[in-house]
């Protein structure tokens, strides 16, 4: 049986770091090494920077984040309730042309091994990315 | 998050040294562009940025990096990346950063 865990954020940069203690806590506490803790920690705060300067900076006061941890891996989702965005527009950074505009989600789909983005224009997003434990794997 | 940054000009090499101790995400991100912006308007010359006690960085930061560089690039000057931790080395190793800046 996972482990269920959600928090309620209020859409400021200030409160980002938050998320990364907690998602370190709740990766360290599912049985990751540090390397691993560490790219999740990268990858909730660019969901959670995703939803702040997008979704946060017009009618968004707050958003939520919830952590799955169980015996494979973890899993967690940041979802808002904003404007939302035309996933398919989304173009990766190309690498060696410093590019600096998608680089956050191009970070999380590196460093997770499963990410799923949904969105659509006036329904929100929700960033859903699990990483699994190595002998999850094995 | 505490970001604590260092600037000094070095007149000996003819660039800025940048010590950055901390962590860099969207919280305090303006600042270190703020930081570089406010180095370069002073007195434009190529930037070393020592990253030994740079905690953590996350796409903001280095977005800081890839436009300071952007604007800089034109005149001739460059930005220099040096020690960087494990974990900030892999955010540049997928960012393309390290290939040009480290």
């Amino acid at each position: 049986m996972p482990d269920y865990m959600k928090m309620s954020v209020p859409g400021k940069p200030e409160f980002v770091g938050t998320v990364r203690m907690t998602a370190a806590s709740v990766a360290s506490h599912t049985g990751f090494d540090i390397e691993a803790i560490e790219d999740i920690k990268v990858a909730v705060s660019e969901a959670c920077n995703n939803t702040v300067v997008h979704a946060c900076k017009s009618n968004v006061t707050e958003y939520s984040v919830e952590f799955e941890s169980a015996e494979t891996g973890l899993t967690i989702t940041v979802s808002d309730e904003g404007t939302g965005y035309d996933v398919q527009t989304y173009e990766a950074p190309v690498i060696g042309e410093l590019n600096e505009g998608g680089l956050g989600i191009f970070i999380i789909r590196a460093l997770m091994d499963e990410v799923d983005i949904t969105s659509k224009p006036g329904t929100g997003t929700n960033i859903r990315m699990t990483k699994y434990l190595a002998k999850a794997i094995a | 998050m505490t970001l604590s940054i260092n600037a000094n000009n070095n007149e000996v090499t003819g660039a800025w040294d940048f010590k950055l101790v901390g962590e860099i995400d969207l919280s305090n991100a303006h600042y270190f562009k703020q930081r570089l912006e406010a180095a370069l308007s002073e007195k434009k010359q190529n930037i070393i940025v020592d990253l030994a006690n740079l905690n953590y960085i996350d796409s903001t930061g280095l977005g800081v990096i890839i436009s300071v560089y952007g604007s800089i690039k034109k005149d001739g000057y460059s930005i220099k990346l040096l020690n960087p931790r494990d974990n900030v080395k892999k955010l540049l190793n997928i960012s393309g950063l390290d290939r040009i800046l480290c």
